[in-house]
């Protein structure tokens, strides 16, 4: 079919679109799925759009679906605008824009009932009933010289289905293509207007919705990994080394560009064995330390995790957790590293697990990870998600003075000449010891992983080794009451709980208003610490409910098993919602399974 | 003064070649001077490897394998210290293979000295990477590390020395760790060490070690002439010895790591990290975000 079929909202005319309300839809929280091959630039014209509603006050959330190779594959982008706060990706798409067959095939089983199929018809024919398409990359390939700018064209063609502002339209490419140079920059708007001009000759497009505007002003628009990255620097963090691994790479790719201007390292290592140990000699030498990784690496990582806990040497580890166990699958989504973290590595030695669940714990937590490791002399997980590391979405900017950092017993030259004594592992109350980094006078110190007294020397002696273990051990319970808090979300009168962590959050929250809406009160508790498990909170919560629903992306339910193991008083109380596929829970699907149980 | 870690008496068998690299390393810091609080001896996993213990200086005890791996992170922690990287042949050439190529890659200014007894002596035996054919059933090809060094092309310090020589073995511990506290970049020094226990090969050494640097045609700035000279010294059934590269010259542009990253030496784990002073830069890290 080479007409595209005429949608039912066909009667709006070019001229008479903006004052025919007759058939003018506005919508408040809308979504647009960009798909095709890798290299089509999907990526692209969500970005534009994202930029675009951020600036006209929405809250803008953007998620990605990409293969593990360069170029070709599947690929799609999917951005959604919203009046209100989402951080999750919508049920359903308003607007579908596909570079090839493959891409209506997947997009059309999201499509809304009142959806639109926009298609590039330079190369392929769709025969979908209700598809418009537009030679995109033909006329950009004939007039501007390069098809590959027709990214840019379907973008000015929504841009005139959405009746979006034409000014705020190009500034937006002017944004994002202005460090290109004169003539990507050109050549950009040039595919501007091609594609404004294919949509504006079709009349019964022009319009066909508008976007309410927001009051979200002053946003940024961040990924994860980037707030994680920007905590980490803020945080005083100045030594960084990893391994290109996706989801987790953005976070190195960040600090390579910005530490060395704050005498900062970040090194890319041969291997994870290798970055892992290179924090560890960094963090012993004084500075403050992260390395980011997935599943592989981390699995590479549990040694040097290990002798970290038992040398007491300060180190944090962000696992941006994606489909395991091997390879799995690199670019989706899981939550199902927690049981190999709890219990990681030989032996014993305490480990703390921190889970941000918004981009605003993603930048705070990364800071409180760095305090909480340097003062504890111990490994601080970040435990993070693909969709919290990848998918951009808008906040307000971090609040900069809120920001603190504690080194814990670290000393000084003066601080050493007014002691008797000085040893890396000296007992203390609480169970972290003060430290002097190497190059202090009169600081000299041994240690070591092998376990050791005191004054760091090894040591095989029963007295000492029990009381060095009561010594790290210890902190764990020591902590507790520094470690981050739950966010709480308690609607009025509600007896059913639901318990989630990461970028379940957002999901979670659009679940409670979908559920409120059928007279089912929730009440939500997002842990942000998760290890040790937080029973001084969790407990009394659980308390406070009939059931709760624990909402996880595993097999298996890992942290609702800690949950039994550690409150078993709770066990009849307690359910799992899973999700395995390597997608993200969308809100519907959590409100469906919490009624049906 | 506060009283700290003090060094305990070695755990080695009396005759351990390790006692020679132990004393020329205490040698070569007194007559450099250099503060024991500025030296940090990273320790492998071994008999050598405990060697810091023994040493009056800050030490710090690494994981099987990944010594180097540490050493750099100390180095590009604070690249003012003077860090020592030492441990054995199983631990160097076996499980820390891959970290050992890429140390002479990375070039960061340390010393690195591996005791090759040509044994795993620790576990009571074993073959090792640099054990000879028949050695405990060894029917494996020993590992090189000075041929596999010279193949490197980067502008490290490499050399050998043997445990029955300390006046040479101290010369050439001194020349590394001036190379290294010069921000010069890496110094690699294998020091042939008998395991008087499972490998007593010292008769055997001393018999067959040859001074490179009195043969005709050495010129430790040639890769390719040593490289050559070595073939030659192994196929006459002699084990060469000696400063094996020594860079031409200083470079005006830096050539170590943390030059190349820190150039006034001021590394992360002495770097402002005072939120008052530095909240420009983060505003303007945020605003950057937008």
């Amino acid at each position: 079919m080479t007409t595209p079929a005429v949608s039912s909202t066909s009667t709006i005319s070019a001229g008479t679109a903006r004052q025919a309300p007759a058939s003018f839809q506005e919508l408040s929280d809308l979504s647009v799925m960009i798909g095709g091959q890798g290299g089509d630039g999907t990526l692209t014209v969500s970005d534009l759009l994202g930029r675009y509603f951020r600036r006209r006050g929405l809250y803008v959330y953007s998620s990605r679906n990409v293969l593990s190779r360069i170029r070709g594959g599947h690929a799609d982008a999917s951005v959604r605008a919203s009046k209100l706060p989402v951080a999750a990706e919508k049920a359903t798409v308003n607007l579908l824009l596909a570079f090839d067959h493959e891409a209506i095939d997947i997009g059309r089983a999201e499509l809304d009932a009142d959806g639109l199929i926009l298609y590039d018809s330079s190369s392929f024919q769709s025969d979908a009933p209700d598809a418009i398409g537009f030679p995109f990359a033909t006329l950009v390939g004939g007039q501007v010289g390069q098809p590959i700018y027709k990214n840019t064209a379907a973008y000015g063609a929504i841009s005139i289905i959405l009746g979006l502002d034409p000014i705020l339209t190009s500034a937006v490419i002017e944004d994002r293509f202005q460090r290109r140079g004169a003539e990507a920059l050109e050549k950009n708007l040039k595919a501007l207007e091609i594609g404004r001009r294919l949509a504006l000759d079709r009349p019964e497009l022009v319009g066909r919705w508008s976007v309410a505007d927001g009051d979200a002003h002053d946003r940024i628009l961040i990924t994860g990994n980037h707030a994680v990255a920007l905590g980490f620097v803020v945080g005083g963090g100045r030594f960084f080394a990893g391994y290109p691994i996706t989801p987790a790479t953005e976070v190195m790719e960040y600090l390579m560009r910005y530490l060395p201007a704050l005498h900062g390292v970040a090194r890319q290592a041969e291997d994870e064995l290798a970055a892992i140990n290179m924090i560890i000699g960094a963090s012993y030498a004084g500075a403050r330390v992260m390395t980011s990784t997935s599943g592989p690496g981390l699995s590479l990582m549990t040694e040097g995790i290990g002798h970290a806990g038992a040398a007491e040497i300060p180190i944090v580890v962000a696992d941006c957790q994606r489909v395991g166990p091997s390879t799995g699958e690199p670019t989706r989504h899981e939550q199902s590293d927690l049981s190999h973290l709890a219990n990681l590595g030989h032996g014993e030695f305490p480990r703390l697990i921190l889970a941000p669940g918004t981009i605003e714990d993603c930048f705070q937590l990364t800071g409180q990870a760095l305090n909480l490791a340097e003062k504890w002399r111990l490994p601080v997980i970040l435990l993070l998600d693909q969709a919290l590391c990848q998918n951009a979405v808008t906040a307000a900017p971090f609040d900069l003075s809120a920001a603190r950092i504690d080194r814990g017993d670290r000393l000084t030259a003066e601080d050493l000449q007014k002691m008797t004594r000085y040893g890396y592992y000296q007992y203390s109350a609480q169970g972290f010891s003060p430290y002097a980094p190497p190059g202090t006078p009169g600081g000299i110190a041994q240690v070591t992983g092998n376990e050791h007294d005191e004054m760091g020397h090894v040591s095989v002696n029963p007295v000492n080794r029990a009381k060095m273990m009561e010594k790290r051990m210890g902190k764990m319970v020591e902590v507790v009451p520094e470690l981050p808090s739950p966010s709480l979300y308690a609607m009025e009168g509600a007896r059913t709980g639901i318990i989630g962590y990461g970028s379940t959050w957002g999901p979670i929250r659009e679940a409670q208003e979908i559920l409120r809406h059928q007279d089912l009160p929730t009440t939500f508790y997002q842990a942000r610490t998760l290890f040790p498990v937080p029973t001084p909170s969790l407990g009394p919560f659980l308390d406070s409910v009939d059931v709760a629903f624990i909402v996880e992306h595993n097999y298996t339910g890992q942290f609702a098993r800690l949950v039994r193991e550690h409150l078993p008083e709770h066990h009849r109380k307690l359910r799992s919602i899973v999700k395995y596929d390597g997608m993200s829970f969308r809100a519907p699907e959590i409100a469906r399974r919490v009624q049906e149980s | 003064m506060v009283e700290t870690v003090k060094p305990i008496p070695s755990t080695w068998c009396p005759g351990c070649g390790d006692f020679g690299v132990l004393a020329a390393v205490k040698k070569a810091a007194l007559e450099l001077a250099i503060p024991s609080h500025e030296l940090v001896l990273v320790g492998g996993i071994g008999c050598s490897g405990g060697i810091h213990n023994f040493l009056d200086m800050n030490g710090i005890h690494a994981l099987h394998g990944r010594l180097l791996a540490q050493a750099v992170g100390v180095k590009l922690g604070n690249p003012k210290l003077t860090v020592i990287a030492a441990g054995g042949d199983g631990d160097g050439y076996a499980i820390g293979m891959g970290h050992f190529i890429h140390a002479f890659k990375k070039n960061a200014s340390f010393l690195y000295i591996v005791m090759n007894n040509e044994t795993y002596g620790l576990t009571k035996g074993q073959a090792s990477p640099t054990s000879q054919l028949g050695y405990e059933g060894n029917v494996e090809n020993p590992f090189d590390a000075i041929l596999t060094a010279l193949s490197i092309p980067a502008p490290n310090f490499v050399a050998r020395t043997f445990s029955g020589d300390p006046k040479q073995m101290t010369q050439i511990l001194v020349e590394s760790l001036k190379f290294n506290r010069e921000n010069r970049g890496f110094a690699f020094v294998e020091a042939l060490s008998p395991c008087v226990t499972y490998n007593d090969t010292y008769k055997e050494w001393r018999a067959k070690v040859q001074d490179i640097s009195k043969l005709s045609g050495y010129d430790a700035t040639d890769r390719a002439k040593t490289f050559q000279l070595c073939l030659d010294t192994i196929a006459q059934g002699r084990i060469p010895i000696g400063v094996m590269h020594r860079p031409r010259e200083v470079s005006a542009e830096a050539a170590s790591l943390e030059l190349k990253l820190l150039p006034d030496r001021t590394g992360p784990a002495v770097a402002d990290i005072d939120l008052t002073s530095n909240r420009a830069t983060y505003e303007r890290l945020l605003h950057a975000l937008a």
